[in-house]
């Protein structure tokens, strides 16, 4: 195990941050922690780096309790901070040098491993340029490569897309995914819903310090049983077409709008091969099918939408 | 790593301008305008008014210099970046050192610009500098050290700004710079060796006047503060890691 945090308490004077927040990281993979601000996202990873004395419970990174001195789990860990924490009259070059300093990288291993980390993050055209002339996304990028020179075994990224542009947010969930590939464990943060479902293979849900659910993608969408929503328009609608759609034991409900139907069935089941040749003689102008996902699961365990919690 | 913040710290171009340029025309304005009210023409001074403002305006200002050192601390250690240096395996202890020392050696820099300026282009007398120049440069690290342990002490840029900005205008007044200081025994002794400053101003006038035993007492107890200092700021250093 990577990591692993037990029923840890956190408080701010009497804020309760984390309450008994548990998680595990495992070789390899890519853990999710999705919540709205204030969740305590950025509070759970601050204790696993050692920047925070927990309450109660532990913390073990690498099979080690983390008491924030241990320097050999430091060396192992790579750290991406949610603010950007660049500096931004220096030179990306400079950045990466003296970040890369910090971890005792010296010389031509140094040097290396800044051409390297700035081409896999395409900054290497611009390495010399000073930061306050990049993008917002390039910044990002950079904030990222600073945490990466080390090579570190963990990489820690808390919010690392917030305010880029889409490509930007893109090459990042790419970039993500092959840290992964190439072994690298990593914890991943965000308030996007898209970008958790993009990058982890698994997922940890927070709302108000509380841990409210993990699992896979999967696991998590039958977890709360949500149904699909299938709308089919068609060009001239019947009501005998919407009896017999009912009258089909996997359909939850059929709803006749207009010329649309709104056809409800139980998650992950599939009745389009049944549903279609009822409907092909209305002639089928669009179908539109929503499956559930983590905003349902979100929705359905906190009572409200994730975008309106952010 | 010294490298690195010297660089970081060199960016910064309109605080050199503060604070080589300031002094520069001071020292200049002081000249043309109050010299021969001070140093009536065909009177010979133990020191030239010329000199004494030099040293005097760079003394000031290497207190204004201070914040070379706690700028670079505050955006550091009391911002988000502290997260970042905390989390790598990295001193803090060695990274408060190197901000330090690369501080000294600017604020020193600036201290040798006004220097040189004073002697190139207003001709001032500036005597052994070879005794005068290390005391300078002790000045300027018992300078760094106080603003650095107000900033520690009050986890506040801010407020160790507004704490060095107040000092470094006082100090120099009860040292006789920009007025001259009613007679009296206490003033006495305050212009000369009641702040770093005026000991540090004793120290430099005493040895290019030839007194040694002066400038080199007051300079063992510049020395000293210097040391003081130092040791209060390492349960401080290490506050800052917890
Ligand atoms: N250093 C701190 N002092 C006091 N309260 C804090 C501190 N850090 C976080 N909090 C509080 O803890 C809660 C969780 O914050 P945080 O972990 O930053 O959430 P997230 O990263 O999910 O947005 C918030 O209510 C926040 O105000
Ligand atoms: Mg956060």
């Amino acid at each position: 195990m990577i990591v692993e945090v037990e029923e840890v308490i956190k408080r701010f004077k009497d804020r309760l941050a984390l309450d008994c927040l548990s998680l595990a990281v495992e070789s390899g993979e890519v853990v999710g922690l999705l919540g709205p601000n204030g969740a305590g996202k950025t509070t759970s990873i601050r204790a696993i780096v050692g920047l925070l004395a927990v309450d109660e419970g532990t913390v073990s990174v690498f099979g080690k309790r983390q008491d924030g001195r241990n320097k050999e789990i430091k060396r192992r860990i790579g750290y991406v901070t949610q603010e950007l924490t660049i500096y931004e009259e220096m030179s990306a070059r400079a950045n990466l040098e003296f970040f890369g300093g910090l971890y005792d990288l010296t010389g031509d291993r140094l040097r290396e491993r800044v051409e390297a980390v700035a081409a896999v993050l395409g900054l290497d055209g611009r390495l010399d340029d000073r930061v306050n002339t990049y993008s917002g996304g390039m910044k990002r990028r950079l904030n990222i490569g600073c945490s990466l020179l080390h090579e570190p075994e963990l990489v820690i990224m808390d919010e690392p897309t917030v305010g880029i542009d889409p490509q930007s947010r893109s090459f990042i969930l790419e970039f993500v995914k092959q840290l992964a590939e190439g072994g690298t464990s990593v914890i991943y943060t965000s308030h996007y819903i898209e970008e958790v479902e993009a990058v982890a293979s698994r997922i940890y849900i927070m709302d108000q310090g509380h841990m409210i659910a993990s699992g896979t993608l999967p696991e998590l969408i039958a977890r709360i049983q949500g149904d699909s929503h299938i709308l089919v328009d068609v060009r001239i609608a019947s009501e005998d077409v919407r009896q017999q759609l009912r009258g089909i034991p996997d359909i939850t409900d059929v709803v006749l709008e207009e010329n649309q139907y709104h056809i409800v069935v139980p998650g992950g089941i599939s009745v389009f091969d049944q549903i279609i040749p009822l409907l092909a003689p209305l002639t089928i102008v669009n179908i539109n099918s929503k499956q559930p996902d983590l905003e349902d699961v979100f929705l359905t365990l906190t009572g409200k939408q994730l975008r309106d919690a952010v | 790593m010294l490298k690195f913040y010297f660089t970081r710290s060199m960016r910064e171009i309109v605080g050199h301008l503060i604070l080589i340029g300031i002094p520069v025309v001071i020292i200049a304005f002081f000249n043309f305008v109050f010299r021969d009210i001070f140093q009536p023409p065909g009177q010979l001074l133990p020191i030239p008014y010329l000199t004494v403002i030099t040293v005097g305006f760079a003394l000031t200002f290497q207190i204004y210099g201070a914040s070379l050192s706690f700028e670079v601390l505050g955006a550091d250690f009391f911002s988000s970046m502290r997260d970042r240096l905390m989390a790598s395996p990295a001193e803090p202890r060695g990274l408060v050192v190197a901000i330090i020392g690369s501080g000294c050696l600017i604020s020193f820099l600036q201290t040798l610009a006004v220097l040189l300026f004073s002697s190139i282009v207003l001709e001032a007398d500036l005597g052994s500098l070879h005794l005068t120049i290390p005391i300078f440069m002790i000045s300027v690290i018992v300078n760094q050290l106080l603003g650095t342990a107000i900033l520690l002490l009050s986890r506040s840029t801010k407020v160790a700004n507004s704490v060095i900005t107040i000092y470094g205008s006082i100090v120099p007044m009860t040292v006789g710079l920009y007025f001259p200081l009613p007679d009296g025994a206490f003033v006495r002794v305050l212009s000369r060796y009641l702040s770093p400053m005026a000991l540090a101003n004793t120290a430099i006038l005493g040895a290019m006047e030839g007194n040694l035993s002066v400038a080199l007492s007051t300079t063992a107890v510049l020395a000293v503060i210097g040391i003081a200092l130092f040791v209060v700021m390492r349960p401080l250093v290490r506050r800052l890691a917890s």
